[in-house]
């Protein structure tokens, strides 16, 4: 299979992202807009991944798994994000009953 | 990993250490004084195994790691400004709302993600070390939970945070497709061996704006005037020297392992981004009554000087660690000012609330007038020989262009400088003194502090030289 | 090593003064006077000792202290003294020594800080007459802006703070974009010769530069710097405002020894450092001196601010400083140094003078002044000596130097001569300007007369007095001992 294919699908899923980010005014949506570009990464990395041990194979078992290995640091540090942030978010909640990032302009300009 | 590789970790797992020593300290519910104190000294641990494991650098520990003078230059600074920050958190949550002892924990791990940057070689240390300094960020920025300026910040933190990282990810995969290597060193022998393609400068460019946008420089400063205003003063503190000290650090290890100098677009795109910042920070910080924003502009105003040392290439580097090491000392010195002068209920941030300091309280105003000229890199002060190392390195490149920039903006700068120092001086209104709620041993040990730092200054300001030579001799370990 | 001592003495008094006079603000006082003197008779005992050597070597030089500071960029803490310098550093600690005592009562809070400021801003000066490594110098011009700022914006009039601004923006812009042009010179330097890289004046003399182009933005660098000091006329908006704002003793310090540094500047760097750059545009600044000199006139006649008055005089006078510079015949080299020690006496006076009348009648408007002569005819006399120097009175000091500067311009461009000639009597029209508003006429309604001199006034003014007359006399003290200098400069640039 051709790789331009996952990385049309990364960047789209990429770009929804970001336009979600851009668009919501929804923290939690946003928020997982981000999860969402997190996770066009990850199949990036392991299409990579698979695509130079492919090509390395006959060097050595281990050459290219490094791209895969990056996705377990990711699936954790995102799950670490997520609990922070949402931790945040209800903290949000509790001060201005609202998860509405609009509201965020309290501070000075 | 042998046991020299080990050894050459030390400081790192010393600080790591330090976080678990807290979490211990808390589960035995022992008092904030005690944690500061323990804190402290492990932070002196710190110091000490640097020291101790000095001989034994440079090393590599792959593929992730490794320790050598830059890290351990850049380290030094990171524990310096940690040492500072941690003694002006103890006064100023002693007498918040908020139960201070998590703090630490936060504090130390950010400290050491922010550690691991200066040693990471490799994108999967450069990504940790990241998150673990964000992560941390957040909870930190947002730490004062009932306070809706702090909530705002840390909601505007994370989020544009989160969106960087993502972006960071994405360019190191088109890195890594290219090369099919994260190591940086492989990366740049790839890229020497074949050339750089569109896809490769594009996951080039998306890493140079995660890093934009963790040292605030413009186009990606948008969050910083709000999260310095809204975080805790000392957070804030934290937030412009070890958080940027460390992105600064992996930034120029990257830089240099993938020769980023040698690449045309990088370098105009670089110095546009320089210009930028020198240009819009200072002017962005003159209309400012804010002092929190105001420093924040003027930090992305520091950090556009700084850039003009990066682009230098190698020779900049030894200006660079100087420059950073004079702002870390300026700006927690000024910061040490604004949480002595907080109250119980808000920070101290108004530029009304400092009028007529210097008749109230000389020496806070002194230590202040002492940061803000070594801001303005006036002579007799740090900021004076940083900003000419950084001038003589960038007319040795024949950076004119930034050269008279970074001149003439400076003197946009000198206005907002001295206008701060005139309110200090300006005759005082008639109001009652803070009531002072701690023990005077507490202020005592603040106020000694904020001594030594503007004697620091002071000393940096008319000797650079022994810190030049020293910076010089790490900075050839490699 | 007397030198060093010199302005330590000057920077530890300083601080002295600040922690002492928290408890004892009269010894404040004393320490700064003690301190100022001491610097004023380091270098005229040392004087007096080796004079007779010195004409007997014909070295140029008369003290050398050389250390290093920070080697890894060729920077050293070089201090040497020859002739110009000399003259200027007695004129710094002349001045000193008076703006202590002509403080002594005026300030009265936060006396400490006040001399403190005072004393840094006069060891700044001295250090920059004195610096012969060009990073050292530039950290002296800007170590004495400092202070003079916080005295300004501290101690001033009412505008203070506008001035105070005004003055440390512009002259931190020329010193900004000198410090640019050190650095270019520094590196064009290196790479002559082989690398090694240092700020030494007297290595930076040697270097030659490919093209003119590259000389001539590098000189434009200092000369801004210095101009603005100086300072001439397009650029000469900042002084006004600060002259008129600042206590006496800043004024006194600004028009009598600030003014200098500029002028000094030019001689010593602008000059030597690339004299074929500064041919090439010797007559454009004359011009602009000449038309600093009628426009200063002009506009000082027009003013009704008795010390905004002054301070537009210095404008004119400091025109022909420019003209002389640049006419680079020795003669009028000659001429430029004497105007120096005259033109700070003399408007130093006037100052001294502007700031016992405001003392006296809380005012510094003329129209609300006049016949004063009657109330303080001590005052009036003496007023009337330092009018008389400033429009050029023959036997007083004024009329040496700028008959000497007017004689060496002749040569070199007898239309600019004759007109700066004309503003001389421009400058009799607002000389005399002031005598008549403000000490002759009707006296105003004042409802006691004001005092004359105490004898604290009486000190300052004798000293300035004979000072002005001494060499309007006998200048040839001061020409013999800049004449090594300007000889070698004039010679070289021509």
């Amino acid at each position: 299979m051709l790789i331009e294919k996952y990385i049309y699908l990364a960047i789209a899923l990429f770009c929804i992202g970001i336009v979600g980010v851009l668009a919501r005014r929804n923290a939690i949506i946003i928020f997982m807009c981000i999860e969402l570009m997190l996770n066009a990464v990850n199949l990036l990395l392991v299409a990579f991944s698979k695509m130079h041990h492919a090509a390395a194979v006959a060097k050595g078992a281990t050459a290219g798994i490094e791209g895969q290995l990056f996705v377990f640091f990711i699936m954790v540090v995102a799950a670490a994000e997520v609990s922070v942030g949402l931790a945040i978010i209800v903290m949000m909640y509790r001060n201005t009953h609202s998860v509405d990032v609009n509201f965020l302009n309290r501070l000075k300009h | 990993m042998t046991n020299l590789q080990l050894l050459a970790l030390l400081p790192f797992m010393v600080l790591a250490t330090a976080a678990v020593v807290v979490i211990l300290l808390i589960a035995f519910k022992q008092s904030h004084t005690v944690i500061q104190v323990t804190g402290f000294f492990m932070m002196c641990a710190v110091v000490l195994a640097m020291w101790f494991v000095r001989d034994t650098l440079p090393r590599e520990v792959p593929p992730l790691l490794v320790v050598d003078g830059l890290a351990a230059l850049f380290t030094g600074l990171i524990i310096f400004s940690v040492l500072v920050v941690g003694l002006l958190s103890y006064i100023y949550f002693e007498e918040r709302e908020e139960n201070p002892k998590e703090y630490y924990i936060l504090l130390f791990l950010a400290t050491l993600g922010a550690a691991v940057l200066t040693i990471s070689r490799h994108f999967i240390s450069f990504f940790i070390g990241l998150e673990l300094l964000s992560v941390s960020l957040y909870a930190l920025i947002a730490y004062l939970r009932n306070r809706n300026n702090a909530i705002e910040a840390g909601v505007k933190y994370l989020m544009l945070a989160a969106l960087t990282s993502a972006f960071l990810l994405f360019g190191m995969a088109l890195i890594y497709m290219e090369t099919g290597s994260m190591e940086f060193t492989a990366i740049g022998n790839a890229i020497t061996k074949s050339g750089t393609s569109v896809l490769f400068l594009m996951g080039i460019g998306l890493i140079v704006v995660a890093i934009g946008f963790k040292l605030a420089l413009v186009p990606f400063h948008l969050w910083a005037a709000d999260v310095y205003q809204g975080a805790p003063a000392p957070v804030t503190a934290f937030i412009a020297t070890v958080s940027k000290i460390g992105v600064f650090a992996v930034f120029v290890r990257f830089a240099q392992a993938i020769h980023l100098h040698e690449n045309a677009l990088a370098v105009t795109v670089l110095t546009v981004i320089a210009i930028a910042c020198m240009i819009a920070g200072n002017v962005l910080a003159l209309m400012q009554q804010n002092i929190k924003r105001l420093l924040a502009y003027s930090s992305i105003a520091h950090f556009g000087y700084l850039l003009v040392a990066f682009l230098s290439g190698d020779a900049g580097v030894g200006a660079g660690v100087f420059y950073l090491l004079a702002y870390s000392i300026t700006l927690l010195s000024a910061f040490g000012i604004i949480t002595l002068l907080s109250t119980r209920r808000k920070d101290a941030d108004e530029l009304s609330g400092y009028r007529g300091l210097f008749w109230r309280n000389p020496l806070m105003a002194a230590i202040f007038t002492v940061a803000l000229l070594s801001l303005a890199g006036i002579p007799l002060t740090a900021g004076f020989p940083a900003k000419f190392f950084i001038l003589t390195v960038g007319v040795q490149q024949h950076m004119w262009l930034l050269a008279v920039v970074l001149v003439l903006t400076s003197v946009i700068g000198l206005y907002y400088y001295l206008r701060i120092i005139s309110t200090l001086f300006a005759s005082p209104p008639l109001s009652p003194a803070k009531e002072k709620s701690l023990h005077p041993l507490f202020y005592a040990a603040t106020y000694t502090s904020l001594v030594v730092l503007m004697f620091l200054l002071a000393w940096l300001g008319i000797f650079p030289g022994f810190i030049i030579d020293n910076v010089q001799e790490f900075l050839v370990i490699r | 090593m007397i030198l060093v001592l010199m302005i330590g003495i000057l920077l530890v008094g300083g601080l002295t003064c600040w922690l002492v006079a928290q408890r004892y603000p009269l010894m404040g006082r004393l320490i700064a006077l003690i301190a100022v003197i001491i610097a004023f008779l380091l270098p005229v005992g040392w004087y007096a000792q080796y004079a007779s050597e010195l004409t007997v070597t014909g070295n140029n030089w008369l003290i050398d202290y050389q250390v290093n500071w920070i080697p890894a960029f060729g920077i050293s803490f070089h201090l040497a003294m020859d002739g110009l310098s000399f003259i200027m550093i007695l004129l710094t600690f002349l001045l000193g020594m008076l703006s202590v005592l002509c403080s002594w009562n005026e300030v009265r809070e936060k006396t400490g800080f006040y001399f403190f400021n005072l004393l840094w801003t006069l060891a700044g000066i001295a250090g920059v007459f004195v610096a012969m490594d060009l990073f050292l110098f530039y950290f002296f011009w800007e170590v004495m802006l400092v202070p003079m700022y916080f005295l300004i914006a501290i101690w001033g009039d009412f505008n203070r703070r506008y001035a105070a601004y005004k003055f440390f923006i512009f002259t931190q812009t020329g010193g900004l974009l000198m410090l640019l042009a050190i650095l270019a010179l520094y590196f064009i330097h290196a790479q002559q010769n082989g690398g090694q890289f240092t700020f030494d004046y007297f290595a930076l003399l040697n270097t030659t530069f490919d093209n003119n182009v590259t000389a001539r933005w590098i000189m434009l660098g200092f000369l801004i710097a210095f101009v603005i000091k100086l300072p001439m006329v397009p650029l000469h908006n900042w002084l006004p405002d600060a002259h008129s704002e600042a206590p006496t003793a800043g004024s006194l310090i600004l028009a009598g020894l600030l003014l200098k540094t500029g002028a000094y500047g030019i001689i010593r760097f602008v000059l030597t450092l690339f004299p074929e750059a500064s041919a090439s545009i010797a007559w454009w600044a004359m011009l602009l001196g000449v038309v600093g000199i009628v426009y200063g006139a002009l506009l000082a006649f027009a003013q009704t601010d008795l010390k905004r008055l002054i301070a537009y005089t210095s404008v004119s006078h400091m025109g022909f400083v420019l003209l002389g510079v640049f006419a680079f015949r020795e003669i009028a080299l000659q001429g430029v140094v004497m105007q120096l020690l005259t033109h700070g006496v003399s408007t130093g006076a006037l100052f001294v003078l502007a700031g016992m009348l405001k003392e006296r009648l809380h005012t510094r408007d003329i129209n609300q002044m006049g016949g004063l002569w009657t109330a303080m005819p001590h005052m009036g006399a003496l007023a009337m000596v330092f009018v008389m120097a400033s429009l050029g009175l023959p036997f007083l000091g004024n009329f040496i130097a700028e008959f000497l500067i007017l004689m060496g311009a002749f040569e070199v461009s007898p239309v600019l001569t004759i007109i700066a000639s004309a503003g001389l009597v421009l400058s009799a029209l607002y000389s005399l300007r002031i005598m008549q508003k403000v000490f002759q006429g009707q006296l105003q309604t004042v409802s006691e007369p004001p005092k004359d001199l105490s004898a604290r006034e009486w000190i300052i003014m004798a000293s300035l007095t004979a000072t002005i007359i001494f060499l309007g006399l006998y200048p040839q003290p001061v020409l013999d001992t800049v004449q090594g200098f300007v000889a070698q400069l004039a010679r070289s640039n021509l």
